[in-house]
This record gives structure tokens, sequence and C-alpha cells, in this order.
């Protein structure tokens, strides 16, 4: 058996290189991907920092089997093409955090956190609660009263999880059909002792939000 | 004027319907699109109400859950509930959306105000006795909170739960139905059963559960309750039960040609929870308000503005004097009693009243005011002992004992009312004010007990024997 004319010494040299060059490139993928899903690698920016803390007491952090989703296990989309793109749209709320508003202000996070939240609910939507599929399976959410089994087998059908389970993490927003910025912000104003529309003031970026 | 107004009352009363309003919305628009999928999952979420619904006249009518709690996104308790926009809290503005009626004659009722009715009184009773905690278990859920809705769509837990009649809605309506029509059965039964009246009307300053129970009244219900028709549509006195009245019978219920009525407070002629009672006038505003006036204050004219009970202004319509009030009350009872009978039973409650304020409740507080006046006390309530004791002389003995002879129960006149008033005035109030008063106390006590020789005379005749206290029973002619 002849060798093809063109794998000479040189292009299989090249083909060895450009293959090990490739795995190492998906192994630093995998890496990259996996560092940057880390609640240490989210948190490392203050804003995040925020939006943590209620997280760090809901049962996705502690649950009773010990099982802990961090930032990225629902966050970031499985398989590693659609978390390198999540990753790579990810750096838009790096430039964000940069170079636009101070969300490491607590007050400033707070009068964002609805239209942040509004976005990751459409996401789970649009991904169909996939990241949710990562540790829950349909069929074997018991649950510790008889009627969440029945709930899930008889009810759940054509429904994403995103549809039923919102404010389970995060901090509590109201549904968007539903929300009212006005109410938001007094409630923000409440929160922190500011005057009466110096939330909007400061969501608009028209007055810097007091350092606390 | 007054005669217009009485013959605009009678007729008021004549053109009303003789029971429940009848709902006019038409039965094919119950039943919201949507509204079943909720019972499929409630069924297993929520076992226990679901069923309450299904049993219940709503549920057999074909209504469901998105009838009661449908609201529009924009109302400020709105909240999206697996895909459909709904409210917690079913106001009683959401149950008149059917129950016109009902809605429009609690609305300006004492039950549906009753969060500003005591807004004089809370402060003293949830700051300085009392604190948070107890305004949202104790106070509001009696009176009714004002329900906060947060900026994330929770209803503030210091305001919610709450089933308090006076309940201020976040859409801004008073009340709440379910105070009586526990929920999610409104039987009509539960709400004619004199327990519904009682998780609020019971203790020291409505101590009506007792007095109902222990009066003749109250024993006749007890043995009857079989035959008392409770869940008949129609629910009239005299017609539909005879075997006796419960609290709803004379304060709301149908008797004869007296219509039913959702305002609770509108056959109520005295006002028996205050320092000194007062017959009342009912003032009805253009709006469909109503506010009570003491008697001593003169009524306003139909036409000209005064203030409602929750500060705003309005027009007036006109004004019920205190005895057609009464002559309301009393067509209830000659469903049963001869005509002489209910008068003289009146007279004999309104003695009991006339003598609480004539021989208590007037001289305590005129000495009070004095004490205030001459700053032997501070302004502060409850910082000092002598306030508990007034407090608890008209509000809890003084109301008990007028209570007690309203509703005929002769222990709670005497013993449980009058007699504890008498007790505390005389061993307790009177030797309060002369510590504090000192030198003074002597003739402020002349002034305002003393010199009405009818009623405390006998405080100057210190030489009468007391056979009652055993001394003296040996003793002839007294000597």
């Amino acid at each position: 058996m002849r060798w093809p004319a063109f794998l000479n010494l040189k292009t299989i040299g090249l083909l060895l290189t450009g293959g090990i060059a490739g795995a190492v490139f998906i192994l630093v993928l995998i890496e990259f991907d996996h560092a940057t899903s880390s609640e240490a690698f989210c948190t490392s920016c203050h804003s995040m920092e925020i939006v943590a803390e209620p997280y760090r007491q809901s049962v996705h952090y502690s649950p009773t089997s010990g099982v802990r989703a961090s930032c990225g296990d629902c966050h970031v989309s499985r398989g590693l093409i659609s978390a390198t793109w999540d990753h790579v749209l990810g750096t838009k709320d790096l430039l964000k955090q940069l170079f636009g508003a101070d969300y490491d202000n607590p007050v400033v996070n707070l009068v964002h956190a609805p239209d942040a939240a509004f976005k990751a609910r459409e996401w789970f939507r649009k991904t169909d609660s996939d990241t949710c599929l990562r540790c829950h399976v349909l069929d074997a959410i018991k649950g510790s009263r008889a009627d969440t089994l029945k709930v899930h087998q008889e009810e759940a059908e054509g429904k994403s999880c995103i549809d039923c389970h919102i404010n389970l993490v995060h901090r509590k927003v109201p549904g968007k059909k539903v929300f009212k910025r006005d109410a938001w912000n007094r409630m923000v104003e409440e929160e922190f002792g500011l005057e009466a529309g110096m939330a909007e003031k400061i969501r608009q970026g028209l007055v810097a939000a007091p350092q606390l | 004027m007054k005669i217009t107004a009485i013959i605009i009352f009678l007729f008021f009363l004549i053109i009303q319907p003789l029971f429940a309003a009848k709902v006019k919305v038409d039965p094919s628009e119950f039943g919201v699109e949507g509204g079943n999928a909720c019972v499929d999952c409630h069924f297993k979420t929520s076992a226990g109400l679901a069923e309450q619904w299904k049993k219940s006249r709503h549920g057999q009518l074909g209504m469901n859950c998105l009838d009661c709690h449908q609201a529009k996104t924009e109302d400020s308790d709105a909240i999206e509930h697996e895909g459909f926009t709904i409210a917690t809290i079913v106001s009683p503005k959401d149950c008149g959306r059917c129950h016109v009626t009902e809605y429009q004659q609690n609305s300006s009722s004492v039950h549906a105000n009753a969060v500003s009715l005591i807004s004089k009184r809370l402060p003293a009773m949830a700051q300085n006795l009392g604190g948070k905690a107890i305004v949202a278990a104790g106070c509001d859920q009696c009176h009714g909170s004002v329900v906060k809705v947060k900026g994330d769509g929770t209803l503030d837990k210091a305001t919610w739960p709450n089933s308090g009649i006076g309940r201020v809605n976040p859409d801004g309506s008073k009340g709440s139905c379910s105070s009586c029509h526990g929920r999610h059965e409104f039987s009509k039964a539960q709400a004619r059963d004199p327990s519904s009246c009682m998780r609020c009307h019971s203790g020291p300053d409505s101590p009506d559960r007792a007095i109902f129970e222990a009066s003749k009244h109250g024993m006749a219900f007890a043995a009857n309750k079989d035959k008392m028709n409770l869940d008949a549509d129609s629910w009239v006195a005299g017609k539909d039960y005879t075997s006796g009245p419960t609290c709803v019978t004379c304060h709301m219920g149908a008797a004869g040609k007296l219509p039913p009525n959702h305002d609770v407070g509108l056959r109520n002629s005295w006002n028996l929870n205050t320092v000194v009672s007062e017959r009342q006038q009912l003032v009805i505003f253009e709006d469909g308000d109503k506010m009570d006036l003491p008697e001593s204050q003169e009524a306003p004219d139909p036409g000209t503005e005064t203030t409602k009970i929750d500060g705003t202004l309005g027009t007036v319509k006109m004004v019920i004097p205190p005895d057609r009030r009464r002559k309301a009350m009393s067509v209830v009872c000659l469903e049963c009693h001869g005509k002489s009978f209910v008068s003289s039973f009146m007279e004999q409650f309104d003695s009991v009243v006339e003598l609480y304020n004539a021989k208590f409740g007037k001289p305590a507080q005129a000495i009070m005011e004095a004490l205030y006046d001459k700053e032997l006390l501070t302004p502060t309530p409850f910082d000092e002992a002598i306030e508990f004791t007034y407090w608890e002389l008209w509000h809890d003995e003084g109301t008990r004992a007028r209570h007690g002879a309203a509703m005929a129960s002769p222990n709670h006149t005497w013993w449980e009312g009058m007699y504890l008033v008498a007790r505390n005035f005389y061993s307790k109030f009177l030797p309060q004010v002369k510590e504090i008063a000192g030198k003074e106390a002597e003739a402020l006590i002349q002034k305002h007990v003393k010199s009405d020789t009818e009623n405390h005379g006998w405080m100057d005749q210190p030489n009468k024997l007391s056979p009652i206290l055993g001394y003296g029973n040996s003793k002839p002619d007294g000597k």
C-alpha cells in the first residue's frame, strides 16, 4: 500500500499539530466555561455579590440533598458551543459592569433588578427551561407532599418550568405583565430611606445613588 | 325637614326587597374561561378550599376561581400566577360585581369603617401598651388592616393575612366579606350563626358573645338551633323561623316588613362604647356613605358639606334621628313580642344606659378632665394607674353593663357590668383621685359626685347599718 502523495511528513506534522491544538483549544474552552460558570467567578464583580445574597438563602444553594446549583448551572446553556456562546454574550454584561451604571451600589442594583429578572425569565422561556433539566427530571419530581407528584404528572404537560416557577432563588420581582415601576421605585426608596422620586432619577442615571 | 327625612327613610325601608338581594348577573356569565384549569391544580395543592368551593353555591352555579380572583394587570395587587393575572385578595368591590346591594350597604356601615373608627384609640393601644406584632395579630384581625402591597408584588406581612371587617383593600374598598362569610364555602348558615360574629364580638370591649349566650334569646337559639332554618334562601324572622333570634336577626335580618340590611349599625339608636353614651343620629351622604352623629351635635342640613368618618368631606343627603333607628329595631322585636312588651323593655334598657351615664360615666369623665386640666396627670395615656382604672370603668365594665341591658342578660347588666363599674368607681377610682389630687380631691368629688345626692347620697350616711355585710343585724332599729 502506498501513502497518498500529499501525506508527506510535513502535512502529517501539520495535521498532528492542528489536532493537538484543537484538542487543547477544546480543553481550554471546557475549563474556561467551567471556571466562568462558578459562583466564585460571577461574584468577583460586586454587583453579582448583591444578587447572590438571596441565592445563598435559597433551596438551590442548600438543598437537603447537598446538590448545589452554581450560577452557571442555571444561567449557562448545556453543551459546549451554547455555553461558549452564552459567555460571549455575557461579555456585554462585563462591559456594562465596567462602563455602565454603578451596579455595585445596592440602590442602583435594586432599581435595575426587575429588568434583569425579566430578561432572565425570557431566556429561560426561550430555552424551554433547559438548564433546569440538568438536575430535574419531570418523572422523578415527587416532592414531600402527595400533590407535588400529581401536579407535575398531570398539570405540567406543555408547560416549561419557568411558567410556574419564578421568584425561587433571587429577590422577588413581580411578573412583567403586572409589574409597576412606580411601586417598585417606592419600595426601593422606602428600603434605603430615599426621598420620593429619587429611585427613578437614579435609574435614569440623572443623579448618583447615595453611597451606602 | 325632619318629616321629609322620615318619609324618605320609610320609603327607603319599604322599597328594599324582603330578603337578600337577587344577584342580577346572568349565570351564563359565570365561569370565566381558563378558570377551570385553576381547579385542576388546586384540588391537588389545596384540596380543602377546592372542596369547599365545589360544595358552595358559587361552585354549583358554575363559578370558578377566576370569577372572583381575576384581576386587571393595572390593579395594584395583581400577580401573575401560572399564566393568569389574579389577585389574592377578593375585596368587597370584587364581591360587589354580583352582590351589588350588599356591597353598597356594607361599604357605608360601621363595620366597613372599623379602621377609621378606632384611629383615635389605636395609637395608645398599639404603641404604648402593645406593639406592631399585636396590631397585626390582634387589633387588625377584627378591625381590619390597611393592606399594603409591596413594590415586589407581595403583600406586606404586617397587613396580610387579614379578615378584619374594616380592612382597607388595595383597590380602595373597605371591608372584608369573608370576615363573616367564611371562604371558600360562603355558607349562609355559617354567616347567620352567632359564632361568626363572636370571633370579634367577645371580650371586654364587645362582650356580646357571653351576653347573647346568657340571654333568653341565646337560650332559645341554643335549644332550637336545628329549627332555625339557617340555610334557607329566604330568612325572614317570624316567617321562616320563629325559635329565637341570632345577632343577624336583630342587627341585619329581615323581619316582617323590615328588609334585611348589610349595614349592621343601622338599627342602633345608642352608642354603647363611649365614656358617656349618646343617642345617635344617622347622617346619610349623597354618595351613599353614612356616619353616626351624637344627638348633642346639631344635625347638618341636607345639601351642606360635613366631615365623614374617614376625614374627607361629604354632602349630606339626609339625617335620620335616633328614634327612627329605634323604631326599625323594634319592628324586629314585634315579630315575636307585643307592643308594650317591646316599649317597656326598651325603657328598661334606656334606663340602665341613663343611670350609667349619670352615676358613673359623666362624673368620671368630668373628674378626669379636671385632673388633666390641673396637670395632676400627664396627657400621655396609660402612664398613670388611674388611666387604666378609668379606661376599664367605661370601656370594659361600663360597656358590659350597657350591652347586657341592650341584649337582656341580667347577669351582665349587674354582676358582670354595673356592679363592677360601681366597685371600680367607689373602691378604686375615687381613692386614686384622692391620692392624686390631695387637698383638691374633696372639692372635685363634691362637685362631680356627691352633689348628685340621688345617686351618691348614700356615701354621706356613714352610720347606716349594713345587714348585707353582717354588721348590725342584731341591733334593733339600726341603733
